[in-house]
């Protein structure tokens, strides 16, 4: 009788089995040079010397990311599926709610397309395999949002107002050139920017306060599809949460002339993202009829606490510094959300969304949030707008916003310390005088004027006869509004057909 | 007997996005549309990237191969996300089932002395091909025009880096358990004069900097490699007793056949273009003009160091192959060089 002969143990330990599947694929080229290979790495300064370092913590390999997405992907359509067959919007706890997921369909979903094509340009055009495939997998997970946020507003879609004609109004519509500014920003910079903008900055120091609201809010008002789709979202969230600080403390630890190149970089785009979720803040704490917390509580846990008082202290190892103009941030948490909702109220009548003043339980449950500064506000703004309402009217705003040239938020926002008047600043260049609404827009115009100075401008467009025409009914048409997309809640279609939807006369076949 | 499910119904305002109602009127839209068409942004750019002034972020000029309306191309699979990762999910099982089963039964490690150095010398090195397929793949994912374009190539792509990760693993079972085969693989790509067609053509693939002649080119290199390395080699290990190639090739050429899918019909498209389609002709007879004779010469070394192994009378299939190909080519109305 023969004994087989053991078979030896597998010699290559998982850490040999990724680094064989993955990083051993590259080749230094000879017939061509590297630096034609990938010519975009150098032009911004940063230096590399060892692209092994760049370590995966995730050591993912396509065969099981495909099993593991795919098995996310069958339960969430599973969800999309019974909730589109059982009419789950008649258990959302108000119509208005919808007004939350339109601006985020219309703001997202671009956003994350955007993701998808430039992490695409990372994993092309970064000159390390493991940088690479991160960039790779994630580019992947960003299209797989883009098209599950479609997926999972679809069935809305149907039946309200204002998310019709997402992309093409998110190519024109004004306050939506907030979001694509940001983005078009990012994915014209080099490789090294984009990671810090977004891998760093937008996913890891600002993703909690992006998307907290959207999607607990979706859980806390009914919104099971996109609660569900957050939950779903939550594994690759975290994947690149690690990549974004992968890339940061990667490009510290490799040089230190990189240092003041990345904390310029964190400087401005933490304030880009901030400006960015500003509507965020004015959404969460006045669209939103059961709400989660409020804008500045959010901003306490997961800004100043998670990040200024957890993730900074570790930076601090490599001389990064909290971003300039934090403490602006930081100064305006008790009035941001109030004055983003007050331009969206009054520019409504040119939006894809409505909006209506607070009732009793917003004003209560403002009061207690906001103690110091919602009475302020109520008294200057909303009992105005009331006696307006009270009179048989509506007051909209009937002119055009000054936008900021960086940030292209209609210019509302106001100096530190004094609530009451409105913050303006300029800088002049080749002759021009360009406006910005902070001290951090104009810091991030004068570092890099020639890039802003191109910014399409929303407002400047409509004077200039870009956007269909000259009066405002020209350019909703241009737009893409259509009856029941924008003005007052109260009474629109979306209102009316919620009143219908829940009165005892529903059909039933 | 069935039962009587009463279910609240409401009148829709709309059946599907205003995008799509513009396109295909007034029905309900498959998943696939609303995920993919009218997706990418195409007007009020910005800002010009700081890596190509004279470009918009997105723009049709990053190719030499145009379309009037680049929604014209819709992917025959129509694959968006989750059916792409479900498909995927699914061929990567099958193929880790077969794996499995050659390497429970030692089959990789007692193939004959001929197929042992064919898959240690001349398969197992094209894990580097497909890693540069991966990257020429990629290029098109950020710089082609439209999303549907953008999401082939990113599957592509997705697709190619698992193809090389497919190969490395069989190279782990045919080492029993160890890498040296792959870096013994990695010196033939890298010195083995066999395989230096291969690695130049994707070395100088990759500064062309026009993704679609990428694309183009490595795609006529694809089909001549597929043909001779997976379809033409797999019946022939099947007549030698190397039942374990063929049990692998037969992944490598079927999802061959998925990805011809939308490459022909991206041909197509471009061909029936009512604008550009003499442009996209001429584009693709830039890339067979430079590259095609490169090609042949590339895959029919490479067949040559084939049949050194076992002779399975490959370089006579790829002339055969490269003759076929050259004449579906002719068809489309294109000039080979050399008048195959």
């Amino acid at each position: 009788m023969t004994v087989p002969t053991q078979k030896p143990a597998r010699k290559l330990t998982m850490q040999q089995r990724y680094a064989a599947l993955t990083h051993d694929l590259d080749w230094d080229p000879t017939y061509v040079a590297e630096e034609e290979i990938y010519p975009f790495t150098t032009f911004e300064g940063i230096k590399v010397h060892d692209w092994s370092k760049w370590e995966d913590p995730f050591r993912l390999t396509v065969e099981a990311y495909n099993k593991y997405q795919a098995e996310k992907d069958r339960r969430l359509y599973a969800v999309l599926d019974g909730f589109a067959q059982s009419q789950g919007q008649l258990s959302l706890t108000e119509g208005r709610y919808m007004n939350a997921m339109k601006i985020f369909l219309q703001g997202i979903p671009s956003g994350e397309y955007q993701a998808h094509r430039n992490f695409s340009h990372l994993a092309r055009y970064f000159n390390g395999p493991g940088a690479r495939f991160a960039s790779l997998c994630q580019s992947m997970d960003e299209l797989r949002h883009a098209q599950t946020e479609i997926h999972t507003l679809s069935h809305y879609n149907k039946y309200f107002g204002g998310m019709h004609d997402w992309n093409k109004m998110s190519d024109r519509v004004w306050y939506l050139s907030v979001p694509k500014s940001f983005f078009d920003d990012a994915g014209t910079a080099g490789p090294f920017e984009w990671l810090i903008a977004i891998g760093f900055s937008f996913e890891y120091l600002l993703t909690n306060l992006l998307f907290v609201p959207f999607m607990s809010g979706a859980a806390f008002n009914g919104d099971l599809p996109t609660m569900t789709f957050g939950f779903s979202a939550q594994s690759d969230e975290s994947r690149h949460m690690t990549l974004g600080l992968e890339g940061i403390k990667f490009m510290l630890e490799q040089d230190e002339d990189n240092l003041p190149i990345v904390q310029a970089w964190l400087d401005k785009w933490f304030w880009r993202g901030y400006r960015l979720i500003a509507l965020v803040a004015g959404m969460m704490d006045y669209m939103l009829p059961k709400r989660v917390m409020s804008w500045k509580e959010a901003f306490e846990l997961y800004f100043e606490e998670q990040m200024l008082n957890g993730l900074f202290k570790d930076l601090e190892y490599y001389g990064i510094k909290p971003p300039r103009h934090v403490q602006w941030a930081i100064d305006e948490k008790e009035i941001l959300s109030h004055q983003v909702y007050w331009v969206l109220y009054q520019f409504s009548h040119a939006a894809a969304f409505t909006t209506t003043i607070p009732n009793e339980e917003d004003q209560a449950w403002l009061e207690s949030a906001y103690p110091e500064t919602w009475p302020v506000f109520k008294s200057v703004v909303w009992d105005k707008a009331q006696r307006v309402v009270d009179s048989g009217g509506r007051y909209f705003n009937p002119g055009l916003p000054q936008l900021c040239q960086i940030c292209q938020i209609p210019m509302g926002f106001t100096e530190p310390g004094n609530p009451l008047v409105q913050c303006q600043r300029h800088s002049i260049y080749e002759g021009e005088r360009y406006d910005f609404c902070s001290d951090g827009c104009q810091w991030i115009f004068d570092r890099e004027p020639e890039k802003y100075v191109q910014a399409w401008l929303p407002v400047h467009q409509i004077y200039q006869g870009n956007c269909g025409g000259p009066t405002l009914p020209d350019v909703a048409v241009w737009y893409g509004l259509e009856p029941g997309d924008a003005g007052e809640y109260i009474g629109s279609m979306d209102h009316q057909d919620w009143l219908k939807w829940h009165a005892s006369s529903i059909k039933e076949g | 007997m069935q039962f009587e499910l009463r279910t609240q119904v409401i009148e829709p305002r709309r059946k599907t996005f205003s995008n799509l109602v513009r396109r295909y009127g007034d029905r309900p839209a498959s998943r696939y549309e609303e995920g993919s068409v009218d997706i990418q942004a195409t007007e009020n750019f910005h800002y010009r990237p700081l890596w190509a002034p004279d470009k918009e972020l997105y723009d049709p000029t990053y190719t030499a191969f145009r379309l009037t309306d680049p929604y014209s191309f819709l992917d025959p699979r129509q694959l968006y996300y989750a059916p792409y990762v479900q498909s995927r999910a699914a061929s990567g099982e099958a193929f880790s089932k077969s794996l499995d089963y050659v390497d429970s039964r030692g089959l990789l490690t007692k193939l004959p002395d001929g197929w042992a150095a064919i898959v240690g010398e001349l398969l197992l090195p094209l894990r580097h091909y497909e890693a540069g397929a991966e990257l020429i793949s990629i290029e098109g994912s950020r710089f082609a025009y439209g999303t549907t374009i953008d999401q082939a190539c990113t599957y592509a792509a997705f697709d190619r880096i698992g193809n090389a990760q497919s190969l490395s693993r069989v190279g782990i079972v045919f080492n029993d358990g160890h890498a040296h085969a792959l870096a013994e693989a990695k010196e033939k790509w890298l010195d083995d004069p066999a395989l230096q067609g291969l690695r130049r053509l994707i070395e100088e693939l990759l500064i062309e900097r026009d993704y679609a002649k990428e694309l183009i080119a490595l795609d006529l290199c694809d089909q001549l490699l597929y043909a001779v390395l997976y379809t033409h080699l797999d019946e022939a290990a099947l007549m030698g007793g190397a039942g374990a190639y063929s049990l692998i090739a037969q992944h490598f050429s079927t999802w061959f056949l998925d990805q011809r899918r939308w490459i022909d019909q991206l041909v197509k498209v471009w061909f029936a273009d009512p604008e550009f389609a003499e442009t996209n002709k001429a584009a693709f007879n830039d890339v067979l003009d430079r590259r095609w004779s490169q090609i042949v010469e590339a895959v029919t070394d490479y067949s040559a160091a084939l049949d050194s192994r076992v002779d399975t009378g490959a370089v006579a299939a790829t002339s055969a192959n490269a003759a076929a190909v050259a004449a579906r080519l002719g068809e489309l109305g294109l000039t080979v060089p050399g008048g195959k």
